[in-house]
């Protein structure tokens, strides 16, 4: 009788137990969450924690509370009492400024201290942009507690306040009245180094970003008006800056003095933008700057401590020193830039762009190369254009690496320089600076043939660089072939 | 209800409480829910006639395209053309270090079986049709014979990726007994190769589906004639595995020969034909006309030139390479896998060109003397930023600019491979002249002599005078007028502008080293490649053969295993992947 009582409970109890669990909703479960947290949104939450009062009050005071309080998610860096306490009350009392400077520590979406990327560039509600780096660094400010959560994003709590930065443009244009060379860099504004750039400055639309589309430095070189990238600018204080471009003067000799002296000044500054932001340790060895020229940065010319912008770092320098001889640096014509023109369009057939390999190179790329050849033609002096801009006012030696590998006898070419004076109804008016001697072609030469050398009194881009076949209308003796001219600038 | 328990004993109650929870339990398995599926069909509905019979051959394709990323990545990914990415999943690198963990997805031997399974039951209720008169003999005939084929195909793969598999023919109760080789005994791969040469010569019907088959109709907007296995292919293939050469060229000679009657392309099918250098409507590497050495003007377009062998639709021309391949379609299941495999706008990127095998291209000189061969950096893969993209599976989708689209093919076997294999088995049948002009500038190249004058007579010139299977007959002459069949014939490195290649020694293994080299170039990331290299090495009974170009693929990628996978594969048994089932 007891036996049958407790066994007959146990089963009772199993089935309850059973029907109970079956009968529990997950849907129901899911929905009880005791996390007090996700009550309140950014906006209360950092209200409500005691290190980051006087920053809510700014939030109420700049109308970014009632964003916080939006349904989308954000993350805030807010910063301490302490580190509010630091920041120039001009700012604050300003309605306007104290809008970009609160709205400069929120950015959309939520970004946990711990992500994915090393870096993440994130771009804030000011439209200024910091780096997150790693888990404990945003822009030059320090994380001291992170992580927290609310209904709507995260916020950390920083030790620096996050004040907009100005970008390298916008902190050239405040230097232009004590710096010489921002006071050139911002004349490009209304100069134009290219004739490009004039038509660019016709079409500009005003704007903020109007410099951008027209400055001949931030068209031409790299635009530092840009929020999104990162840039490292040295920047020269007069003395060095004036003793550079004095060096250039007499390799970009223009008709008036004005000229020559915009021109030295540009050679010798679309150097100095480097497309990546480096801090004083990552600085490397040797620079190359996107024209090609290699310099190095002596260290002991730093003044002061690199500035941090908002797109990158800017080094103000006594003097950055590059050498002759790596800032003229050679220009090179491939041979396969010709075009098919319509000077002979019976012949344009014969026009070959090829593709190559030198037997004597291995890797990287064992030696391939493009190049051009010309053959079998029935006319006597065939010709292929080329043309190459920003030539200095010196003399330059010229090479070329020519393929002869098709005709079994050699043929023989010529280079002229020439340039166009002026174009009057779509006729091009030359003047020719250098005729060469014909040159020989040896059968399967891979080296560089050293052509001759002309001089240049005036800085210029050559329109007119003419390779000419032999003056002979039989086939097999007026060829032509080119894999690259090379013009050599030489120090005077 | 207690007072009634109180009454019976205790043992009475819980007879009582087991045969209730029994009542219940049976009764919810009882027939009343056995109800049939009004929308599927149950066994017995199904093969009451020949339609049904082709659906179920139908069916048994679109499951056997389940295996073509893993007959891909197998037989590519273990041999030396094709390595990892930085996308590449650790089951795809250890494929190429030869070094697999059990719960590698790639060789798991049930996904074969299961196409197996439905050949043999396939096979099965063909049998009870046919004796129930549910269709004709020659009904019967032509679909078993095109899954028997099937059958063995996939067993010929289990065979060179795994050595040792069960064979078995009639469909087995549960699948997964097949790994307790108590009872389902392994084969050896020699024995297992019997057993397919056996089954499938003794086919009553080696042909494509006759004309007038309901098979061949217009599927999803597909014509499904290539669609099939080629019997003949695969049973060349099996005859050149076993070592029967003569029967090998014979029934490959008999797929060359397979030109339908009349029409535009009665002497370009399954030819490799030349260029046609004014309008480039052709599968050949090409250039614009008179811009012969002008690299500009390569043809690289998904309607000519060689490239469009993978770019094209189903047309004529592409009907003159395609002996088989299966098409994708967005619409329809399977997927597409090879997008995701190796694009790298579209994909993941997971599998690309070893530099072993960019080297191999790009030691090649073509006929205008550019430094490569242009079906590798030009068609088979592109570079992308720095990276190398395989291209041959991609252009149908990069062509529909459709992310959704993502059409293609499974390609498996062409003009070009039927030739090589071709060449293979005549080299080996002491045909060497005829292996090597069909590998170089085709029959009519090498058999014009040195001192032929051109405008005489060809009569007695330009073929081969050999009997079956090694007969061609290449002339072209105009007084007396000569246009023999294979007069168009390029032959492989012809239709690439490639000169020929060399014969350097002993001209059986000179030519056969030539032929494997050519089958890199031509047919790379196709599928081939393992079992080439293993079929060779095997013959010569050489391991380094195909050791060597491995070592030679993972030292020039510069993985640190090269000199060990090496020696490992240095041993035949290391060639095959364990047999874990899962």
């Amino acid at each position: 009788m007891t036996i049958l009582k407790s066994t007959y409970k146990k089963i009772l109890v199993a089935l309850v137990a059973i029907s109970w669990v079956s009968c529990s909703s997950p849907w129901d479960d899911r929905e009880g969450s005791n996390d007090p947290n996700l009550n309140e949104n950014l906006n209360e939450a950092i209200a409500a924690t005691p290190e980051t009062t006087t920053f809510s009050q700014l939030l109420i005071q700049s109308g970014y509370d009632k964003i916080l309080e939006a349904s989308k998610s954000y993350t805030v860096f807010a910063p301490t009492n302490e580190a509010m306490q630091l920041v120039d009350a001009a700012i604050i009392n300003n309605p306007e400024t104290l809008k970009q400077f609160v709205a400069n520590h929120i950015t959309l979406s939520a970004y946990p201290s711990v992500r994915k990327n090393e870096i993440d560039r994130l771009q804030m509600l000011s439209e200024k942009y910091l780096n997150f780096t790693g888990t404990n660094t945003i822009g030059d400010a320090q994380i001291v507690s992170s992580d927290h959560y609310a209904a709507n994003g995260i916020f950390h709590v920083v030790n620096k306040a996050l004040g907009p930065k100005l970008n390298i443009w916008e902190f050239i244009n405040s230097k232009k009245e004590t710096s010489a060379m921002s006071a050139f860099l911002v004349s490009l504004n209304d100069f134009s180094i290219y004739p490009e750039d004039a038509e660019a400055k016709e079409t500009a639309e005003a704007g903020m970003y109007a410099d951008s589309l027209s400055n001949s430095y931030l068209k031409n070189v790299y635009n530092l008006n840009n929020e999104k990238n990162e840039y490292t600018f040295f920047m020269m204080e007069d003395e060095g800056y004036n003793a550079e471009v004095d060096v250039m003067k007499k390799y970009l000799t223009k008709t008036t003095a004005d000229s020559t002296a915009t021109y030295a000044s540009y050679f010798t500054l679309r150097d100095m933008a480097l497309p990546k932001a480096y801090t004083k340790e990552q600085l490397p060895e040797e620079i190359v700057s996107r024209f090609g020229v290699t310099y190095k940065i002596d260290k002991t010319q730093i003044v002061g401590e690199p500035v941090l912008m908002s797109n990158g770092v800017l080094y103000i320098m006594k003097k950055v020193e590059v050498a002759l001889d790596k800032r003229l640096v050679p220009t090179i014509i491939e041979g396969e830039s010709t075009k098919r023109s319509s000077n002979y369009p019976d012949f344009n057939y014969k026009i070959l762009y090829r593709d190559k390999k030198d037997p004597t190179l291995g890797a990287p790329n064992n030696g391939f190369f493009k190049d051009v050849s010309v053959r079998s033609l029935t006319v006597a002096k065939f010709t292929l254009g080329y043309s190459a801009k920003d030539f200095y006012s010196t003399t330059y030696k010229v090479y070329w690496r020519a393929i002869n590998d098709f005709d079994s006898t050699v043929f023989q070419q010529q280079l002229q320089i020439g340039r166009v004076t002026s174009v009057v109804d779509n006729t091009n008016y030359v003047s020719i600076i250098k005729t060469f001697d014909y040159v020989p072609v040896e059968r399967n030469n891979f080296k560089e043939v050293y052509i001759g050398e002309f001089t240049l009194t005036e800085a210029r881009d050559l329109q007119r660089i003419l390779l000419i076949g032999n003056n002979s209308t039989g086939a097999g003796t007026n060829s032509l072939t080119l894999d690259y001219l090379k013009f050599e600038p030489v120090i005077k | 209800m207690m007072t009634t328990i109180k009454k019976q004993t205790p043992k009475q109650a819980k007879t009582f409480l087991c045969a209730m929870v029994l009542a219940f339990g049976l009764n919810a398995c009882s027939d009343y829910l056995d109800v049939a599926p009004e929308d599927k069909l149950i066994e017995e509905q199904m093969y009451q006639n020949v339609y049904d019979a082709d659906a179920a051959v139908i069916g048994i394709y679109g499951k056997f395209m389940n295996l073509a990323e893993k007959y891909v990545v197998l037989n590519e990914m273990r041999a030396d053309l094709m390595s990892t990415t930085y996308n590449s999943t650790p089951y795809l690198e250890q494929l190429s270090e030869h070094n697999v963990s059990d719960d590698n997805p790639y060789i798991n031997p049930k996904d074969f079986y299961i196409v197996i399974q439905n050949c043999n039951d396939a096979l099965l209720h063909f049998d009870q049709m046919l004796a129930e008169k549910r269709f004709t003999q020659s009904e019967y005939d032509q679909r078993y014979a095109d899954i028997g084929c099937l059958r063995t195909w996939v067993y010929l793969q289990l065979g060179i990726h795994f050595g040792n598999v069960p064979y078995i023919t009639k469909p087995v109760e549960n699948l997964d007994d097949l790994k307790n080789p108590n009872l389902f005994p392994k084969l050896a791969f020699p024995q297992l190769l019997d057993e397919l040469l056996k089954f499938t010569e003794n086919l009553n019907y080696k042909k494509m589906y006759a004309s007038g088959s309901s098979l061949l109709v217009t599927v999803d907007g597909f014509n499904t004639e290539k669609f099939f296995i080629n019997k003949e292919c695969l049973l060349g293939d099996l005859n050149l595995w076993k070592g029967n050469y003569l029967q090998a060229a014979s029934y490959y000679k008999n797929v060359m020969e397979s030109t339908p009657t009349g029409g535009a392309n009665t002497l370009d099918y399954y030819r490799v034909k030349q260029a046609e250098v004014v309008t480039n409507d052709d599968l050949a590497v090409g250039y614009l006309r008179d811009y012969w050495e002008d690299a500009t003007t390569l043809v690289d377009s998904d309607t000519k030139g060689w490239r469009s062998i993978f770019g094209r639709s189903r047309d004529v021309l592409w009907n003159t390479e395609w002996v088989w391949s299966l098409p994708y379609t967005s619409n329809f299941a399977p997927a597409n896998p090879f997008i995701n495999l190796f694009s790298k706008t579209g994909g993941s990127y997971m599998a690309k060109p070893s530099q072993r095998a960019m080297d191999l291209w790009n030691s090649q000189v073509q006929q205008n003397k550019f430094p490569y061969d242009a079906r590798g950096p030009k068609f088979t893969y592109k570079m992308n930023g720095n990276d190398p993209v395989i291209k041959k599976y991609i252009y149908k989708f990069e062509a529909a600019a459709d992310p959704f689209n993502k059409d293609g093919e499974w390609m498996l076997y062409r003009a070009a491979k039927l030739h090589l294999r071709y060449a293979e088995a005549a080299n080996r049948d002491k045909q060497h002249k005829i292996a090597n002009a069909l590998l170089n500038l085709g029959i009519n190249n090498a058999y014009t002599p040195a001192d032929y004058v051109a405008g005489s007579s060809v009569a007695d010139i330009q073929q081969t005078k050999e009997p079956f299977p090694y007969d061609f007959d290449a002339r072209t002459g105009d007084y007396p007028y000569f246009r023999g069949p294979w007069h168009r014939g390029a032959g492989l490195r012809g239709r690439a502008r490639l000169n020929a290649l060399p014969v350097v020694g002993d001209s059986l293994i000179s030519i056969e080293n030539n032929i494997i080299d050519e089958a890199a170039l031509e047919l790379a990331y196709e599928g081939n490649r393992w079992e080439d290299l293993m079929r060779v090495a095997l013959r010569r009974n050489d391991p380094a053969f195909l050791a060597d170009k491995i070592y030679e693929k993972l030292s020039k990628d510069n993985n640190p295993h090269a000199s060990e996978v090496r020696s490992k594969l240095m041993n035949v048994n290391n060639w095959y992947l364990p047999f874990v089932w899962k």
